[in-house]
């Protein structure tokens, strides 16, 4: 019996077969002079195959093309159905839009109505796709991870490092300039995301994405030195946690009509909001470790 | 007619753009080498969007705006070349007919 390591192995080592061989041998077919000097003389017959790729091809971009067609008119008619933007009878209809535009600020002392939305109104909502993003981390993990003790870790570093770009400077000095700036952006959002347009979610991505570009830039050693497993499981574990514990005070408080702890505060200023920045402050750190997680994942089936 | 010279000069900067990236399309969907292909979108990459900046910043006059289309411009200028650098060294390290199509530098 074959195991599938083995064939792993084989497939690095030799690479894998060219599958369009046939094909480009016929892109480039140029005939020969003698060839060509019997096809004036006597006209053939095309071989069959060819015949009905010819067709198929036809077909394919005929086909194609009357897809693009259709898809364009069915979203461009669609697009002239929306009612116009910043209409004056564009929110007419939405009783909740409505409402969340006129006591938004009031409830939750918010000058970004999006966040106390996701974080506060549809708090439910966000609880749960914070650990749907948990469970799927957890799920790639069964897939893809290998275990550490795994024969076949010399086999990963010889896979990875053949491709990977090492000590290059000009990668790295991009990276002096441009990580910095990424981290400080990406936390920039995190702490004003009941300030100004962004919140946990996406500065979350940001910090997600600086943490990525460090791994590739910086090499295996230099981010296994300040996040590995151990890193992983902790910021999960304890912001979920922390998510959960502050939330579920939260609905207490709410469905009770208890006063909370966290005050709204003065208005426009970072501490202002109740619960909202440490709740965005999670997210962001569930969101950029299972990012991070990920790409790790993905890359070499380890940290 | 201040107003006019900046909307034909906002067109004549759309145009150009649309020709260079028009042109990095071209040249990606008619090269076969990868390198050649690389080099059609690098470079026309950079000259588009640098046009359609400048359009923009036509457009919307000398304000706050301004400074934000240079940031966006400043971002492409390092991104752009950078990402055309990283894939011409995977090319580079794992195209094992490279000598066939160009000729290595040698020390």
């Amino acid at each position: 019996m074959k195991k599938p390591i083995s064939a792993l192995k084989r497939f690095l080592e030799e690479g894998s077969e060219p599958l369009d061989i046939e094909m480009q041998s016929e892109l480039d077919y140029t005939p020969a002079p003698e060839e060509a000097r019997r096809g004036e003389n006597h006209p053939t017959e095309e071989p069959g195959h060819i015949k009905n790729r010819r067709t198929a091809n036809v077909l394919y971009t005929v086909s194609s093309v009357v897809l693009c067609a259709l898809m364009i008119f069915i979203l461009v008619y669609n697009v002239s159905g929306l009612p116009s933007f910043g209409g004056a009878d564009t929110l007419i209809d939405s009783e909740v839009g409505r409402f969340y535009i006129e006591n938004g600020l009031e409830d939750t002392g918010a000058t970004n109505i999006i966040t106390p939305i996701i974080l506060s109104y549809r708090g439910f909502d966000t609880l749960g796709e914070s650990h749907v993003l948990f469970i799927a981390l957890c799920s790639v993990m069964l897939l893809l991870r290998f275990a550490p003790q795994d024969a076949s870790s010399a086999l990963r570093a010889y896979a990875i490092e053949e491709d990977e770009p090492q000590d290059d400077d000009i990668l790295k000095g991009f990276g002096h300039v441009l990580l910095p700036l990424v981290f400080v952006f990406g936390l920039y959002i995190i702490f004003n995301g009941n300030l100004s347009p962004g919140g946990g979610f996406s500065g979350g991505a940001v910090l997600g994405a600086g943490f990525i570009m460090y791994l590739v830039i910086y090499g295996h050693d230099a981010a296994y030195k300040f996040f590995n497993y151990k890193t992983m499981k902790l910021v999960s574990m304890t912001a979920l946690v922390s998510y959960s514990l502050f939330k579920g005070y939260h609905f207490i408080t709410g469905y009770n009509g208890w006063e909370s702890v966290f005050s709204n505060g003065t208005v426009g200023t970072i501490f202002s909001g109740g619960m909202l920045l440490y709740l965005n402050v999670f997210v962001g750190a569930v969101v950029s470790v299972t990012m991070y997680t990920l790409f790790v994942l993905f890359r070499r089936g380890d940290f | 007619m201040l107003e006019w010279v900046r909307f034909i000069l906002f067109c004549v900067l759309l145009f150009l753009a649309a020709c260079s990236l028009f042109m990095s399309v071209l040249g990606v969907n008619r090269f076969r080498f990868s390198l050649n292909r690389l080099h059609a979108a690098s470079i026309n990459d950079t000259l588009g969007i640098l046009c359609i900046v400048l359009a923009c910043a036509v457009r919307s006059g000398l304000n706050a705006l301004t400074l934000k289309f240079l940031l966006v411009y400043l971002f492409m200028l390092i991104t752009c070349p950078l990402s055309s650098h990283l894939i011409s060294l995977l090319v580079y390290r794992s195209d094992e007919n490279l000598t066939r199509e160009a000729e290595l530098w040698k020390k």
